[in-house]
């Protein structure tokens, strides 16, 4: 895809690029009151990695976060990038970064702004008006790039966003609910170019809400909750974890619903043809499908009801509480 | 390198000065300034004598300099941190202490610049004056003023109320117990030294020339408190 950065080339690749060592965050007014965002969080991503973080609000993501940039310090612990502490290595190399919040100034034009963080990047001032154009494209920003940012709507500030985080091919990327106020058509794409992005030499980190999109892009996923790592998910297929949790499916039929029954005993209607089936395995699941459709029938569609990640986040998540 | 790209920055800084304060300082000068020589120059329908030029002058910028200074360092860090402008701006290579440094003095050039305009006005309405001990004027407030707005703005977010309360209560410290013999009045003497700035407008204005201690008082108490501003940007973390 023209306009996704090229890989970083480096000449000694090392495996860990972030580091969390039991990194605490307190938060404290004048009136002496505090409340700990993040407790003794000790976390590794290595270099190449797409890595998610879930948690539900408040969880204490856009608090590690913004200890990532820098813009936070740690009340107790250590974060380290490439054995830097965090702001030093954003000083010297720079982070491709998207914030929740996109903050630009409401009275700067869309395709100056990029300009300005192009400039402030690095970028040779003989790049910069090429390399703008080329994320301005890559986003679908073009019938915007002269709009103040006041004007421009949710998504297309959401896309502006992730422009300035892609203007330069930095070795870190950390996007924060980058999906967030994109329509279907556009969270699509940004998958696209996430897969583009995803390099031997580039770390990606993903904060988000939307498991699907975790499940979809990332190796693995922290799933955070009350400042804490409850989990660390791998988002590869784990077959003996499958095994043994029951799985509820929706099984759409385009005909035979009245064999439906003998091959789910269980199964409850749930619409027009749509029956909800829960199975103990996958095995179990093919095995009565293979029933279904040996004997006549037509089956149109097989959703698991919730993601594997899903499942995950739901039980750590309940269990922090 | 960074050096190079917060030179090249500097262009888009002096943009926004002009647009967001620059404009206004020297809209507001034009107003307030014809405000206040619309009488005397009705009183005086025949040239003005230099002697008079150099009162008005004085009298116009001790009060009009003050202003401009405030909105010169009004906002030059909290805006960022209060709106979280500094969020892609600081993750890119970029240390804050250079950026805001650089933009201290890039404020106090679009500061000259606007006061080089308004006086460029007075000099046509009024006649001929000492611009230059103007500018020194300007500069040496906005170093004295604007160096402990700038610790102030990297300190707290709420900095032109805190800076205004500072400016005025020193005054008003300074008024009530600057002249006793315990220990308020030594205390007093560690606060802006405020006190010296109308003498020095006074005498620069006048004559070209101030006593070196007020100026170096004024000075050096405002680079230190720059100094103090860029080592709370060092240490405090900029959603801190």
């Amino acid at each position: 895809m023209d306009g996704v950065p090229a890989a970083v080339p480096r000449s000694e690749p090392s495996a860990l690029v972030i580091e969390f060592r039991n990194v605490g965050k307190t938060y404290r007014s004048l009136l002496g009151n505090s409340v700990k965002a993040v407790e003794e969080f000790s976390l590794e991503v290595a270099e190449g990695e797409i890595f998610g973080i879930a948690g539900p609000n408040g969880a204490g993501k856009s608090t590690l976060i913004a200890m990532l940039l820098g813009y936070l310090r740690p009340t107790t612990g250590t974060l380290e990038i490439d054995g830097l502490p965090a702001r030093t290595y954003v000083e010297r190399n720079g982070i491709g970064y998207l914030s929740e919040l996109i903050a630009i100034n409401p009275k700067w034009r869309a395709d100056r702004a990029l300009v300005r963080f192009a400039t402030l990047a690095g970028i040779p001032e003989s790049q910069v008006a090429t390399r703008v154009d080329e994320v301005i494209a890559l986003l679908g920003l073009d019938e915007h790039r002269e709009k103040k940012i006041k004007a421009l709507s949710k998504g297309n500030l959401q896309r502006l966003g992730l422009a300035q985080a892609l203007l330069r091919p930095e070795r870190i990327l950390v996007l924060d609910e980058p999906t967030h106020g994109l329509d279907p058509v556009w969270t699509q794409r940004f998958r696209g170019i996430i897969e583009e992005l995803r390099s031997a030499d580039r770390t990606i980190l993903i904060a988000s809400h939307n498991l699907d999109e975790l499940q979809r892009l990332a190796d693995r996923v922290a799933i955070i909750d009350h400042g804490r790592l409850q989990r660390l998910v791998s988002t590869g297929y784990d077959h003996e974890q499958e095994q043994e949790r029951a799985t509820r499916f929706r099984v759409v039929l385009a005909s035979g619903e009245e064999r439906m029954r003998e091959a789910f005993p269980g199964a409850e209607p749930a619409g027009k043809g749509e029956y909800a089936v829960t199975v103990r395995s996958i095995q179990e699941l093919n095995t009565s499908l293979a029933y279904l459709i040996a004997r006549g029938a037509q089956v149109a569609s097989v959703v698991p009801e919730r993601s594997m990640l899903e499942h995950q986040f739901r039980e750590a998540v309940g269990e922090s509480k | 390198m960074s050096r190079a790209r917060l030179a090249r920055y500097s262009l888009w800084q002096v943009r926004d000065f002009v647009m967001e304060k620059g404009i206004s300082i020297v809209i507001i000068g034009l107003l307030w300034g014809y405000l206040q020589l619309l009488p005397i120059r009705r009183s005086f329908p025949e040239a003005l004598t230099a002697e008079l030029i150099t009162r008005l002058v004085t009298m116009l910028a001790s009060t009009l300099v003050l202003i401009a200074v405030f909105i010169a360092v009004n906002g030059l860090i909290s805006t960022d941190r209060k709106q979280g402008y500094y969020r892609f701006m600081f993750a890119k290579p970029v240390s804050p202490v250079r950026y805001y440094g650089q933009l201290f003095f890039v404020h106090l050039a679009g500061l000259l610049s606007g006061i080089l305009v308004l006086a460029g006005v007075f000099f046509a309405y009024a006649g001929q004056f000492n611009v230059w001990s103007l500018l020194l004027y300007t500069s040496l407030l906005y170093v004295a003023l604007g160096g402990i707005g700038f610790f102030i703005s990297a300190a707290t977010k709420h900095d032109w109320v805190a800076l205004a309360a500072v400016w005025l209560g020193s005054a008003v410290l300074r008024a009530l117990y600057s002249s006793g013999q315990d220990w308020r009045a030594k205390a007093v003497e560690l606060l802006p030294p405020v006190h010296r700035v109308d003498g020095v407008a006074q005498s620069l204005l006048a004559t070209g020339t101030a006593p070196l201690s007020d100026v170096a008082w004024l000075a050096g108490y405002g680079a230190l408190f720059f100094v103090m501003g860029l080592i709370v940007l060092q240490r405090r973390p900029l959603a801190g």
